[in-house]
C-alpha cells in the first residue's frame, strides 16, 4: 500500500516534472539582460537579429532528437521541429547560415554559455544556474 | 568582359584546391564557437515511373527522359557541400551534385564554389559560381529533404533549367516592421548544357542581371523577382533548320525573316518577373509562384504558376498540387503564301517545330511526405498531367503531339541530408 502511494504520486507528478519551462540563457560578460520574441527567432532561424553595436551571438541547440528542442522550436515559432529542420537545409544548402551547433544535453549547454561571452543557448529551467542570464522564457505547450 | 568571363570559370577549380588545403586539421575558427570546415551533404534516392511510348517525361532538361518505364536516375541526387572559413567574416563554399545529366564534366557537376564576406551584420557580397536565384526553391531545388514535394513542380521549374551562374550577388537584409527584409542584386553569367528531344543543347547567357526582394515572418513570406539575360550562344539540334530559314530570301517567303528571329533564340533577350507567397501556420502549408517570362524566343515566351496546399497530421503532411504553363504567343507558318516545293519542306519543318517548342500542359498532384526520422523523410506522389494538341514542349517528343494526351507520373522517394 505504502509503494501504491508513492507511485500514484510519481505518476500525478511527473507531467510537471518533464514539462518544466525553457529558458534562454546567455553569458554575463555579453551584457545583454533580454531579448524579444522577435529577435530569439532572428538567431535561431539563421537571421540578423540586430543587436546593439552588430553584435553577435553563436547559438547553440539541443540534440536533434531532444524533446526540449522540438518544445524550444515550438515556443517561439508555434512550428513542429520537422519543418525547423527542413527550414535549416534551405538555409545550410543555399548558403546562407549554419545551424545552431548541437550539443549533447541541458549541462553541456550551460558549460559553453558560462565559458563563452558570445555564445546563447536554451535549456530546460530546472538546470539554470546563478553563473548564466536568462533573457528570455518559453513556456513549454507543445502538442 | 570575356577575359572576366575567363577569370570566374577559374574560380571553381582555384576554391576547390583552397578548401583541400586544410583537410586534416582542426583549426580554430574566427568566430567563437563555429567550426572553421564545415562538410555537410544531401541525397535523393528515388523510382520514378512515367511518360508514354512516344511522349517522355522529362522532370529537368539535363536528365534523359521516361517513356513508360521505371527509372532510380529521374529524381535521384547526390550533393556534398564544404564550407570553409577563411578569415573573419570571409568563408569559401563548394557544393558538388552527382546526378543524371546529359554532361557529366567537372565543369556541371561543381554546381556552386564562390567566396562570401560580410562587411557588416546586415550585408554580404559573394563571388564566384552561385545557384540561380530566381524562384522560391531555385537555389535548393536538388535537396528534397528541404521542401515538400517527391520533385519540383514540372511546369513551374523546368523551363529554367540554370542551375548556377558565376558572377556577383550582394544580399542586404533587416527586420523592418511587417516582417524581415531582404534584397538581393545579382549580375554574372549563366548558361546549361541540356536535353532536349533526346538531343544535346548547349546554351551560354550573358549578362545575366537580376534582383529578388522578400518580406517574411514567422508564418509568411512573399517574394519578388526580376531578371534579364541575353542568349550569347546557343548550340541546337534545330540549328540547321533555324539558319537555313535565315538564308530564305525576303521575296521567296516574306515571313521567314520573322519566324527565324523567334525561333533563333541566339542574341534575344529574356525578362523573367516572378511573385510567390508561402504560409505556414496551424498545420497548414501553403505556397504559390506565378511568373511572366517574356522573350521574342518562342521557346521560352510563356507564363507559369502553381498553388500548392497541404496538412500537417504529426509527422505525415498531406498535400496537393495544381499547376500550369503556357506559351505566351503562338507564331505559325502562314499558309496562305505560295512558296516553291524545296521552301515547302521548309515551311512544314518549321511549323513542326513551332509545335514541338509550344507549351500547354497543366498538372495536378497529391501526396504525402513522412518526417520519420530529424535527417530524412519519405515522400509519394502522383502527378496527373493534361497537355494539349502541339502543346508539348515540356515534354520530350519522339513524333508530334497532333492530339491532347494525359500522362501519369508516380514516384517516391527517400531524402536525407547529413
Amino acid at each position: 500500500m505504502h509503494f501504491l502511494a508513492i507511485l500514484t504520486t510519481f505518476i500525478i507528478f511527473l507531467p510537471f516534472q518533464v514539462r518544466a519551462d525553457i529558458v534562454v540563457i546567455v553569458n554575463p560578460q555579453s551584457n545583454i539582460t533580454a531579448l524579444t520574441h522577435h529577435q530569439i527567432i532572428d538567431i535561431y532561424m539563421g537571421r540578423n537579429p540586430g543587436l546593439a553595436d552588430g553584435q553577435k551571438l553563436q547559438p547553440y541547440d539541443q540534440a536533434m532528437d531532444s524533446p526540449t528542442r522540438s518544445d524550444f522550436y515550438y515556443g517561439i515559432t508555434k512550428k513542429p521541429v520537422s519543418a525547423i529542420n527542413a527550414y535549416w537545409a534551405r538555409l545550410l544548402f543555399t548558403g546562407r547560415a549554419s545551424p545552431p551547433k548541437p550539443v549533447a544535453d541541458n549541462s553541456a549547454i550551460l558549460d559553453i554559455i558560462e565559458k563563452n561571452p558570445m555564445a546563447i543557448g536554451y535549456l530546460d529551467e530546472r538546470y539554470l544556474n546563478e553563473h548564466v542570464t536568462v533573457v528570455y522564457k518559453i513556456k513549454r505547450e507543445n502538442p | 568582359m570575356c577575359y572576366l568571363a575567363r577569370m570566374l570559370r577559374l574560380l571553381p577549380f582555384l576554391l576547390t584546391f583552397l578548401l583541400m588545403l586544410p583537410f586534416g586539421q582542426h583549426v580554430q575558427a574566427f568566430e567563437p564557437g563555429t567550426e572553421r570546415l564545415r562538410i555537410s551533404g544531401f541525397g535523393t534516392l528515388g523510382l520514378t515511373w512515367g511518360g508514354k511510348k512516344d511522349y517522355g517525361l522529362q522532370k529537368e532538361f539535363i536528365h534523359d527522359s521516361q517513356f513508360g518505364s521505371v527509372s532510380i536516375l529521374t529524381d535521384s541526387v547526390f550533393g556534398l557541400q564544404v564550407d570553409f572559413n577563411i578569415a573573419k567574416n570571409l568563408d569559401a563554399t563548394i557544393q558538388a551534385v552527382a546526378e543524371d545529366r546529359i554532361r557529366q564534366d567537372f565543369n556541371n557537376i561543381v554546381d556552386w564554389a564562390y567566396l562570401s564576406y560580410r562587411p557588416t551584420a546586415s550585408s554580404v557580397i559573394r563571388a564566384g559560381r552561385m545557384g540561380i536565384d530566381l524562384f522560391m526553391l531555385s537555389e535548393y531545388r536538388n535537396v528534397g529533404y528541404a521542401y515538400l514535394w517527391t520533385h519540383p513542380v514540372i511546369e513551374f521549374y523546368k523551363p529554367i533549367s540554370l542551375s548556377h551562374y558565376e558572377g556577383f550577388d550582394f544580399r542586404y537584409s533587416r527586420r523592418i516592421k511587417p516582417g524581415y527584409f531582404e534584397l538581393k542584386v545579382f549580375g554574372g553569367q549563366t548558361g546549361s548544357d541540356i536535353n532536349v528531344d533526346s538531343d544535346e543543347l548547349n546554351l551560354r547567357m550573358r549578362p545575366f542581371v537580376g534582383f529578388n526582394t522578400s518580406l517574411e515572418d514567422n508564418d509568411w513570406k512573399v517574394r519578388l523577382t526580376y531578371s534579364t539575360t541575353n542568349t550569347a550562344f546557343i548550340k541546337a539540334p534545330a540549328d540547321p533548320l533555324v539558319n537555313a530559314l535565315n538564308q530564305v530570301p525576303q521575296t521567296l517567303w516574306p515571313q521567314a525573316a520573322g519566324l527565324h528571329d523567334r525561333l533563333k533564340g541566339v542574341d534575344t533577350q529574356t525578362h523573367y518577373f516572378s511573385a510567390g507567397f508561402s504560409y505556414e501556420k496551424n498545420n497548414w502549408v501553403v505556397q504559390s509562384e506565378f511568373a511572366l517570362i517574356a522573350s521574342r524566343w518562342a521557346s521560352v515566351d510563356m507564363t507559369n504558376g502553381y498553388l500548392s496546399a497541404g496538412r500537417r497530421f504529426g509527422s505525415v503532411t498531406l498535400y496537393t498540387v495544381g499547376s500550369y504553363a503556357r506559351s505566351s504567343s503562338r507564331p505559325r507558318v502562314d499558309q496562305n503564301q505560295i512558296l516553291s516545293a524545296d521552301l515547302q519542306d521548309l515551311a512544314i519543318a518549321t511549323q513542326n517545330l513551332l509545335n514541338a517548342v509550344h507549351i500547354d500542359q497543366n498538372t495536378v498532384s497529391v501526396g504525402l511526405r513522412w518526417d520519420f526520422h530529424p535527417r530524412a523523410a519519405l515522400k509519394a506522389q502522383w502527378d496527373h498531367t493534361w497537355t494539349r494538341k502541339h502543346g508539348g514542349g515540356l515534354l520530350d517528343l519522339k513524333k508530334p503531339l497532333d492530339h491532347d494526351i494525359t500522362l501519369n507520373t508516380l514516384s517516391a522517394n527517400l531524402n536525407f541530408v547529413f
